[in-house]
């Protein structure tokens, strides 16, 4: 039989492949051919498992049951929608929260204490991993979000009360009472906020548990249908006249696909991956957010304005955000602050702050030296010192050539966004009790406007260029304008594991976008019945399938009769 | 100088380009379908593509800086992610639906940026202190790149639920050019008719059905397509928006106004994605979620930043907002 169909004029293309696959029926042989043009193997399927244990799962997806499920669907679909139109979305989170304890307890007095406690577990499993659950969960973070963008963050209880008075409520119905009984006010941090992401956290784990994983178990499976009846029932089916199934599996090994064979049936499988992804996806938000828990609960932050040339003492800033946060060592570290600077560009606006900093350890030996700035921020031992904020402290003037004065400035507050500050030098009697003087303005460091007695415009200096200006027989030159750097510090244990999180959910979500394509084929006499199906790409799947089936070749009739006897024998 | 010329001309030539593509599909629509006509219109939307990246470039070299810093040079960006989605199926021979979506959104983002509402805004000239950071190119292309293709996601969804909830539909007749101009459902009315349109030259009456069905099949398949890219981007922005943070500004979470909204759409999307994933839920139910991104994609790009509250408001930005 072998020496037939080695004659190469019967199967011209791939007379030698096609030898092995035949064998493969017949005799139970271990031996996998090497194809040199892909380098891939066929894998034969061992024949202790049942050839119809995946059924079942192939069942889940025909019409029939579509329909069935219709109607439930429906109303299940409404009822989400329904709840994200209604203004306090929480009601019937809350509501739905309640009713997934309230299952388990219903079934619980029937069948005794003990079965409770044995089905208590898996009931409350079934219930988180209902997606519909999860879908409600998700629906209702982003209302509460999108309304904590909507009310003001973090004011004093006096806001509130004029922003949402009763007599005059927000919908009819939203007043000051939802908002601090809610704890609407530091969303973010409310116990709903974040009591419904703790329930998101548990129908993940609960869905990768029940759900996810079991899928994958059957995904990886290999299931061979083995009636034609089967596979047409399948997304995209065709059939093939006067082909062979081995021709078929070479294509497809060409086109990626994981190739089994066992007797007239095919079966292949491209992109497992993206089953597997969405797993990765799901742990990954677990650990973001663990991370995040992390960060809440073991953090340190603190913010300080330093005047250029002064010290401070890192503990010192420091104060604790959770019950977890522990001091280091490093928090012995003084900071000393060796010149805050701007540039400029050519327009005047800002382009960068810088900050040069020098750590100093408790002997007073320096560590570390840095020029901060934004993005490029200094991290020494868990903690990270940023460059957030500026002002200025003092100005160096020279009255008469005596001198310099540190004249202190004042931030003044004006319409507008834009920082002003503000100083005076005192001009005559001093004692008077109405004493005048010389006013000097500034918007950064770069250049100082003086106005006279009068308040009149007098001229503007630039402190570097030491330019002596003469205001009502006052000489004053403006030696330097001394800066204040505000610094943002924190330490965050959270960071690396929100990091990793970040990483795999990148990755995962990546290789969610691919495709688990499944094809299945059976030789029945001389035609070959394909059908397959995927999971993301079914616009593109079609015409896939449609260009590799074309290049199954046509067999020519004497070759035929003689494979379909080789299968039959 | 030159370059301001030469941003200038690509402006217009991109705009006018568009703007006669436009023109053609609508003819195409009204009249016959003219393969040339068909043919010029993708020829004119690959023209328009290299122009808008002509201008970007030119921005670029002018500025030193990636042009993404402010409302206008996002939204050219916009305008130059709908082309490229645009041009995608159009190189890899597909002949899809998308065509419908993305010219007439690249002709409305192109016509936003150039209209008189933000000319005040073309001549930031200047990356403030905080954008100053390798991140803005990753972070900012991937946001507005998730954007454009999640519009487009949800456009094609919208177009989806206006087929499906005409159950009586008037009867279409060539010139009839009122249909053109419905408000609302702008997009998916285009869509629609040129569905239509198709169906009836090909088809008799009684068959009409069955291309109904395949036309709601395909469009769900394309908007579930576009959007799962489109959610790539979505998250690879909004990380690579945390990691920045985390270097900028202190937290990686700061549940800036932004931010959130960007959660939220994220938010939006996954629930998407998960509906699609369950046989129990239907097209329709998905499709009226992604309609639910739409808006709240908008809210994202526009909304906050025309409140100009939050860490975000680089539009009318300032110094002690950074």
């Amino acid at each position: 039989m072998e020496a037939l169909n080695l004659n190469p004029t019967t199967t011209p293309k791939s007379c030698l492949p096609k030898t092995y696959f035949l064998k493969a029926p017949l005799l139970p042989c271990t031996f996998k051919p090497k194809f040199s043009p892909h380098n891939c193997q066929i894998h034969r399927r061992s024949f202790k498992k049942t050839p119809f244990s995946l059924t079942t799962a192939c069942k889940l997806k025909t019409p029939q049951d579509n329909k069935k499920n219709n109607t439930k669907s429906n109303k299940i679909a409404k009822q989400i929608i329904l709840s994200e139109g209604e203004p306090p979305p929480l009601a019937e989170e809350s509501g739905g929260a309640g009713g997934s304890e309230e299952a388990p307890a219903k079934l619980g007095s029937g069948s005794g204490v003990m079965g409770l406690v044995k089905r208590l577990p898996r009931r409350i499993l079934s219930v988180l991993s209902y997606l519909p659950l999860a879908i409600g969960e998700m629906f209702a973070i982003a209302g509460l979000m999108a309304l904590g963008t909507f009310i003001d963050q973090g004011e004093a209880p006096d806001f509130y009360f004029d922003k949402y008075p009763e007599s005059n409520p927000v919908l009819g119905i939203f007043t000051w009472r939802w908002v601090l009984t809610l704890g609407f006010d530091h969303m973010f941090t409310s116990p709903i906020f974040l009591a419904l992401l703790a329930l998101l956290g548990a129908s993940l784990m609960a869905c990768t548990y029940t759900t996810q994983i079991p899928l994958v178990k059957v995904a990886r499976r290999w299931n061979f249908l083995q009636s034609s009846e089967a596979i047409n029932k399948q997304e995209f089916s065709e059939s093939l006249p006067r082909a062979s199934i081995q021709d078929l599996g070479v294509v497809l090994m060409g086109a990626g696909y994981e190739v089994f064979l066992k007797g007239p049936s095919l079966y292949a499988f491209r992109g497992l991956a993206g089953r597997f992804a969405p797993i990765g996806v799901h742990l990954a938000m677990l650990l973001i957010m663990v991370g995040g828990t992390l960060s809440a609960t073991g953090s340190f932050k603190g913010t300080v304005t330093v005047p250029q040339g002064l010290n401070f003492v890192i503990g010192d800033v420091m104060g604790p955000i959770g019950f977890l946060s522990k001091p280091t060592e490093a928090f012995n570290t003084e900071v000393h602050v060796n010149r805050f600077y701007m540039t400029y560009y050519d327009s005047g606006e800002v382009s960068q702050f810088y900050t040069d900093l020098s750590l100093l350890d408790l002997e007073g030996k320096e560590v570390l030296r840095k020029t901060i700035s934004v993005n490029n921020p200094l991290r020494y031992g868990g903690i990270t010192i940023y460059q957030t904020d500026w002002s200025i402290s003092a100005l160096q003037v020279l009255k008469d050539n005596e001198g310099p004065f540190n004249l202190a400035v004042a931030p003044l507050k004006i319409n507008g966004d834009k920082k002003l500050y503000g100083t005076f030098l005192p001009v005559g009697d001093v004692n008077s009790p109405d004493v005048k003087g010389i006013s000097m303005l500034a918007r950064d460091l770069q250049s100082i406007v003086l106005y006279d007695q009068e308040g009149k415009f007098a001229g503007i200096r630039r402190p570097s260029s030491k330019l002596p200006i003469e205001i009502d027989g006052t000489k004053v030159v403006i030696v330097d304008a001394i800066g204040s750097s505000g610094l943002d510090l924190k330490t965050d244990p959270g960071v690396p594991v929100v990091y990793a999180g970040f990483g795999a959910l990148m990755l995962t979500t990546c290789i969610s976008f691919l495709s688990h394509s499944q094809i299945w084929a059976i030789q029945d006499g001389t035609a070959v019945i394909v059908g397959g199906k995927t999971n993301r790409a079914k616009g593109e799947f079609p015409e896939e399938m449609n260009r590799l089936l074309d290049r199954v070749p046509e067999l020519v009739n004497s070759s035929l009769s003689r494979q379909s006897d080789s299968i039959v024998g | 100088m030159i370059f301001s010329t030469l941003e200038h001309i690509l402006t217009h030539i991109s705009f006018s380009i568009v703007s006669i593509v436009i023109t053609i599909h609508l003819i195409t629509l009204l009249v016959d379908e003219i393969v040339g006509l068909y043919d010029s219109s993708e020829k004119g939307m690959i023209v328009t593509f290299f122009c808008i990246t002509g201008l970007l470039v030119t921005r670029w070299v002018c500025l030193g800086h990636l042009p993404l810093s402010d409302l206008y040079e996002s939204l050219i960006f916009l305008s130059w992610s709908f082309s490229i989605i645009h041009m995608i199926p159009y190189f890899k021979k597909h002949k899809n639906h998308l065509s419908a979506i993305t010219a007439p959104s690249a002709i409305f983002t192109q016509g936003f940026a150039t209209s008189g509402l933000l000319t005040e805004m073309h001549q930031s000239e200047i990356l403030v202190p905080a954008l100053q950071s390798h991140w803005l190119m990753m972070h900012v292309s991937m946001m507005v790149l998730s954007y454009a293709a999640l519009l487009c996601g949800s456009l094609l969804s919208l177009a989806l639920l206006v087929i499906t909830f005409r159950k009586f539909r008037r009867i279409f007749s060539k010139g009839n050019n009122l249909v053109l101009v419905n408000e609302s459902f702008y997009f998916g009315e285009i869509q629609y008719v040129n569905e239509r349109n198709n169906v009836l030259r090909n088809t008799s009456i009684s068959s009409q059905n069955y291309y109904r069905y395949q036309l709601i099949q395909q469009l769900d398949r394309w908007s579930y397509r576009i959007i799962s890219l489109g959610f790539i981007f979505l998250t690879v922005g909004i990380l690579s928006g945390a990691v920045w943070a985390n270097e900028a500004w202190g937290s990686y979470w700061n549940w800036d106004p932004k931010e959130t909204w960007a959660f939220i759409t994220w938010t939006v999307f996954a629930i998407y994605l998960h509906i699609r994933t369950n046989k129990i839920f239907e097209s329709i139910n998905s499709a009226i979620v992604a309609s639910m991104g739409f808006l709240i994609i908008w809210i994202c790009y526009f909304g906050v930043n025309l409140l100009g509250i939050g860490l975000h408001s680089y539009g009318s930005f300032t110094l002690t907002s950074y």
